[in-house]
């Protein structure tokens, strides 16, 4: 039991830092250049992004191993994620504007928006890929939406800063914040050691 | 000369459809700073300041406003029409206060050149030395601004009251 | 081989036929909220159907709320009071001020109609319409005013008093690319319901006078909403005294020919002020009216007559013009038209001939 927890929790803290699914696979660059020059937008952003991932993810497994798997319809998986994600996504904008304005007004707007973005749909092929159990895919999820939203902050946080000194033109915009993204995945290397995936 | 800390927020400020429809802009792809520094050698170097210009500009609002909306006649040789429309606008350098939308259109009978401009652009030239940047439909050059108006060094002495004391200008703007 | 192709076929499809399923119930469970009747002002209830935001659900049911960004949340214009709506949502808060958050206020694009709400607006917004029009006639009336006649298509008919302005959209073009409005005075009277006729004076680099004067063509699609304003006509006995000048002309232009119309015989001077006679419109239709109205007086002023204008009227300023004409205008009321300068002037003018400060209406274009 505690050999599963610490397994558990082992996955999740390298989904979040060491395996960042952003800054090690560069899943989810778009939003990542385009919508972090405001924490406020970014947060929004993130939180959306960890809701749909960490649903879609265990959805996903339950999806391929109850499924495809048995069926023998594998190389499916791909059309089938998606499938899925766009449901979910769609469904949970839904719910969303009935529960609460404020919320859609916070997140609503960039959830369809995620249901074209690679970090959600590359968890679910690395989910398979890495042969995690149900419960790692669950973390695995829940980390990596959560990594992608640090990644995201962190980023939006430093053009901010950097947004009131001068560049040189060339590197304006998506050049400089690139170059940060190197920068950052480096920094976030450094978490190797204080944990690793069983 | 380095661009001050929220002169890139006052930039984003003065974006199409931010403050006014068209913005302060322009096509203009300089920074806000350098906008604003080349203007300020341009007028330095005419031996003039950002305060003067605007007093002109002040002084020749005043003499039109007594036209009423019809264009009044300024010696020696100006025609001043000073009208407003319907709006308020604010300073996008985060003045206090709103700017009516008066403008002033005053025609160099000599040069037989017209120039307009509005109440917020006397004070964006008096207290931040900006004349817009290029492309702006509203862009003030220094020179032609100094031309048809006839502000010569001399006459900077000639100051009209009715201006807003420059030393008002806040701590954000960019002169040194 | 044609089996397994035949099964991925199966699964993918009846994979999506189950997720369509759910979004289908969704929509028809989570996303219909029925129909919702919305009070307006406590009077008026109208039936609609839910989900949609507020600004959009009005203007379907022909009230139309100012809006100058089609609802995007970036103009701060449509705010109406819903006195059930909750709290403003983050979106809001730029716009709204805390005494109006306090008072209910919300922009009505970004409330989603859920269920019943109850909502205040002015009435005269209910009055509100839009209209597609055509151009049916461009003139100049000086260098700088044009004359536009509008043709009223859908709705075809227009119900305004003498004096209301109405809202002129211009579409995105070379100096613009947003849809923004301007507003400008009817100039046609009230009883001309099919068609209604603006002036517009060309303003220096403003986005619709040079819509108006460099791009509009005889024939060209133009929508409009309205009528605005309270700048009317007041019943009474009263001598009247207008003053104005450029393309104030307009209101008081509609006015007179009102008065025209119903035969309201009242003592009115309409002071107009003008630089030179070129700059001066509309002599012949004022000539006329005289005739038409036996106590109306038209006296423009020339402030700088040019020698070949031969004129042999008033000059000088017109509120200097008006003041020579009026020794006491304590029992008259005023209306006033045209720059703000020349209302403030005429205000001072008036006032100190002894016209109380509330018997001077104008359009308070500030």
């Amino acid at each position: 039991m505690i050999a599963a927890f610490s397994s558990w929790f082992a996955l999740f803290f390298s989904a979040v830092f060491t395996q960042n699914i952003l800054l090690t696979n560069y899943l989810g660059m778009c939003p990542f250049l385009g919508a972090s020059r405001e924490l406020k937008t970014s947060f929004g952003l993130g939180a959306a992004v960890v809701l749909v991932m960490t649903f879609t993810t265990p959805l996903n497994w339950l999806l391929y191993h109850s499924i495809l798997l048995p069926l023998g319809l594998e190389y499916l998986a791909l059309i089938a994620f998606i499938s899925l994600i766009a449901a979910f996504t769609q469904l949970t904008e839904l719910v969303i504007m009935r529960v609460s304005d404020s919320l859609h007004a916070a997140l609503g707007i960039f959830l369809p928006l995620i249901t074209v973005n690679c970090a959600i749909l590359g968890a679910s092929l690395f989910m398979v890929a890495r042969r995690y159990s149900f419960l790692q895919t669950t973390a695995y999820g829940l980390g990596g939406g959560l990594g992608w939203m640090l990644a995201l902050l962190a980023m939006a946080g430093i053009r901010q800063r950097i947004a009131k000194n001068r560049l040189p033109r060339g590197l304006e915009g998506a050049g400089i914040a690139l170059i940060i993204a190197g920068i950052m995945a480096m920094a976030f290397t450094a978490f190797t050691g204080m944990a690793t995936p069983a | 000369m380095k661009q001050p800390p929220n002169l890139q927020e006052i930039q984003e400020a003065m974006r199409p459809g931010r403050l006014s429809q068209t913005g302060f802009l322009g096509t203009d792809p300089r920074p806000l700073g350098d906008i604003l520094a080349e203007d300020d050698a341009t007028v330095r170097r005419l031996g003039l300041s950002h305060e003067a210009l605007a007093d002109r500009m002040a002084y020749f609002r005043e003499k039109g406003v007594a036209g009423l909306g019809v264009p009044v006649d300024v010696p020696p040789h100006f025609e001043v029409r000073v009208d407003g429309v319907r709006g308020r606008m604010p300073c996008p350098f985060r003045h206090p206060g709103l700017y009516p939308k008066v403008f002033c259109q005053v025609k160099n009978l000599r040069t037989r050149e017209t120039i307009t401009f509005s109440d917020l652009q006397i004070h964006m030239i008096g207290a931040h030395g900006f004349y817009e940047g290029r492309g702006s439909a509203y862009r003030l050059e220094p020179e032609t601004l100094i031309r048809v108006l006839e502000v010569s060094p001399a006459e900077s002495s000639f100051n009209t009251p009715l201006h807003e004391a420059p030393g008002g200008a806040p701590s954000d703007s960019p002169r040194e | 081989m044609g089996l397994e192709f035949l099964l991925g076929v199966g699964v993918v499809t009846a994979l999506n036929t189950v997720l369509a399923l759910l979004l289908v119930l969704a929509e028809r469970f989570l996303a219909d909220y029925g129909p919702c009747t919305l009070a307006l002002n406590g009077e008026k209830k109208i039936t609609v159907a839910g989900g949609r935001d507020l600004l959009a659900t009005l203007k379907d049911q022909g009230v139309f709320i100012p809006s100058a960004c089609g609802g995007r949340g970036s103009c701060g214009l449509c705010k109406v009071t819903v006195l059930n709506g909750g709290a403003p949502l983050a979106t809001e808060l730029p716009w709204l001020k805390p005494d109006e958050i306090a008072r209910h206020i919300r922009l009505a694009c970004q409330v989603r109609v859920k269920h019943d709400l109850s909502l205040q607006l002015p009435p005269q917004w209910l009055e509100i319409r839009q209209y597609r029009t055509t151009v049916s006639s461009l003139r100049d009336l000086t260098h700088d005013i044009k004359e536009v006649r509008l043709r009223l298509v859908d709705p075809p008919e227009i119900e305004f008093k003498a004096g209301q302005f109405i809202q002129f959209e211009v579409p995105p073009y070379e100096r613009s690319d947003e849809t923004v409005y301007r507003a400008y005075s009817i100039a046609s009277p009230p009883s001309a319901k099919n068609e209604i006729e603006l002036e517009i004076r060309y303003v220096p680099n403003g986005i619709c006078t040079t819509y108006v004067h460099r791009h509009l063509r005889l024939g060209d699609p133009v929508t409009i909403n309205g009528p605005y304003g309270d700048f009317t006509l007041r019943p009474g006995e009263r001598e009247i005294i207008a003053i104005a000048g450029g393309s104030g002309m307009a209101p008081l232009k509609s006015i007179l020919l009102d008065m025209a119309e119903k035969e309201i015989a009242r003592r009115i001077r309409y002071f107009f002020g003008a630089r030179a006679l070129r700059d001066l419109f509309l002599l012949e239709e004022m000539k006329t009216l005289e005739q038409r109205i036996p106590g109306f007086e038209f006296i423009p002023a020339l402030s700088k007559p040019d020698p070949m204008d031969a004129w042999n009227g008033e000059t000088g300023l017109v509120t200097d013009v008006a003041a020579r004409y009026l020794p006491d205008a304590s029992e008259a009321e005023a209306y006033l038209c045209g720059s703000s300068f020349l209302i403030q002037a005429a205000i001072k003018m008036l006032t100190s001939k002894g016209m109380p400060r509330e018997r001077i209406y104008f359009d308070d274009f500030g």
